[in-house]
């Protein structure tokens, strides 16, 4: 009776343990960031992928491939316009060199126009890609965006 | 039956035994809230990994090209290697059940891939030939698509790339089950319904090609006719 408790002791620690998560091949960089108030200005939004990977670009040549998109969600005193995206680079994978692909690898910047009133700001939303290295791909992920600004 | 304490000075031997029977208790006691803290903590420790793990961190990037990374397909151990292959059922593109059980005393090469993953596209036309190839001698090729979309694009794109053979759509389980972590992968289960093989990725050039047919040989080889 006494083991038997002990070993239910045991697992009480495990019964809500959360699964482990995927893990992510592009990182956040995050940096806050001080912009003009009451008129346009431009938020940039920096990511890096992991050494050895890429990821599709917001505009892959191909339509199944999964492209690269921000979403940002709405901020008081804040007004967002669409995300702007930087051009890809051509790559393509040693085993098969006539598929042209378009991707992100290393670091590339998002940047995202908005207008703000005066005062500190977040915006959070979250990153949806999918990466491949040299032989293999990636489901897609989301990576969560935390953006820290003022408006002065 | 007990000596008078106060008389002789001795323990009286009834409390001895309360006493230590207390202690016996209070030791089991602390012990198992020990452990009760133990796995309360540990979960604790474990949301907050999670926590951490989900917010952007800054990174000072310094990282060199071709650094290894451990959980890259070459670096990753082939998890099912020599093991039953994990049953299942699953549905086909005309909606049809179709279980590996059904395939119970032939070699079966299962392949996972997406529509999304440009190395399973460029492996399939390859898996086709092979399909149609080794069919004489038994062989069994089933397409496993792993895409959160609707079956008709499966369809068109396994279509496109000249597919004929089973093309199953995945179960919310079947990725546990087989351990999937990228695209393509492929387990090659003998007769006997072990994993003879387990590969991920694909390798350069005609040596990928090459590689898969060797070890559709094997998996032939393997177990007699």
């Amino acid at each position: 009776m006494v083991f038997a408790l002990l070993l239910v002791a045991g697992q009480l620690g495990q019964l809500d343990a959360p699964a482990e998560a995927p893990k992510q091949r592009v990182t956040y960089v995050a940096e806050a960031q001080t912009v003009a108030a009451a008129k346009r200005t431009v938020l940039e939004l920096r990511f890096h992928v992991d050494s050895g990977f890429h990821v599709n670009s917001h505009t892959p040549k191909s339509d199944l491939q999964i492209p690269t998109a921000l979403a940002l969600g709405a901020g008081a005193g804040v007004k967002i316009a669409t995300a702007e995206y930087p051009a890809g680079k051509e790559f393509s994978f040693s085993f098969d060199p006539n598929e042209k692909l378009d991707v992100y690898s290393d670091d590339f910047v998002v940047k995202v126009p908005v207008v703000a009133t005066a005062g500190p700001h977040e915006l959070k939303g979250e990153l949806k890609y999918q990466a491949c290295d040299h032989a293999a791909c990636y489901p897609p992920r989301t990576l969560p965006v935390d953006v820290v600004f003022t408006a002065k | 039956m007990a000596i008078d304490l106060i008389a002789t000075g001795s323990p009286v031997e009834g409390e001895v035994y309360v006493g230590r029977k207390l202690i016996l208790i209070a030791v089991m006691v602390a012990g198992i809230s020990l452990l009760v803290w133990a796995g309360v903590h540990n979960a604790r420790e474990r949301r907050l990994e999670m926590q951490q793990a989900a917010i952007p961190k800054a990174t000072l990037s310094s990282d060199t090209a071709g650094s290894a990374d451990a959980s890259s397909p070459e670096q990753m151990t082939p998890k099912l290697q020599g093991k039953a292959a994990p049953a299942f059922t699953l549905v086909d593109l005309d909606g049809k059940k179709v279980s590996l059980a059904d395939y119970k005393g032939k070699p079966v090469f299962v392949n996972f891939w997406a529509t999304w993953c440009e190395p399973c596209k460029l492996e399939m036309p390859w898996l086709e030939d092979f399909s149609k190839k080794y069919k004489p001698q038994g062989l069994v090729v089933l397409g496993i698509s792993t895409d959160d979309g609707g079956k008709d694009l499966v369809a068109k794109t396994a279509k496109k790339l000249g597919v004929s053979y089973p093309i199953l759509l995945k179960n919310d389980k079947i990725e546990d089950a087989y351990g999937l972590e990228y695209m393509p992968q492929s387990f090659y289960v003998d007769k006997t319904g072990k994993v003879l093989i387990a590969t991920a990725g694909i390798s350069d050039g005609q040596g990928g090609k090459d590689a898969i047919e060797a070890n559709i040989q094997k998996l032939l080889a393997a177990g007699g006719q």
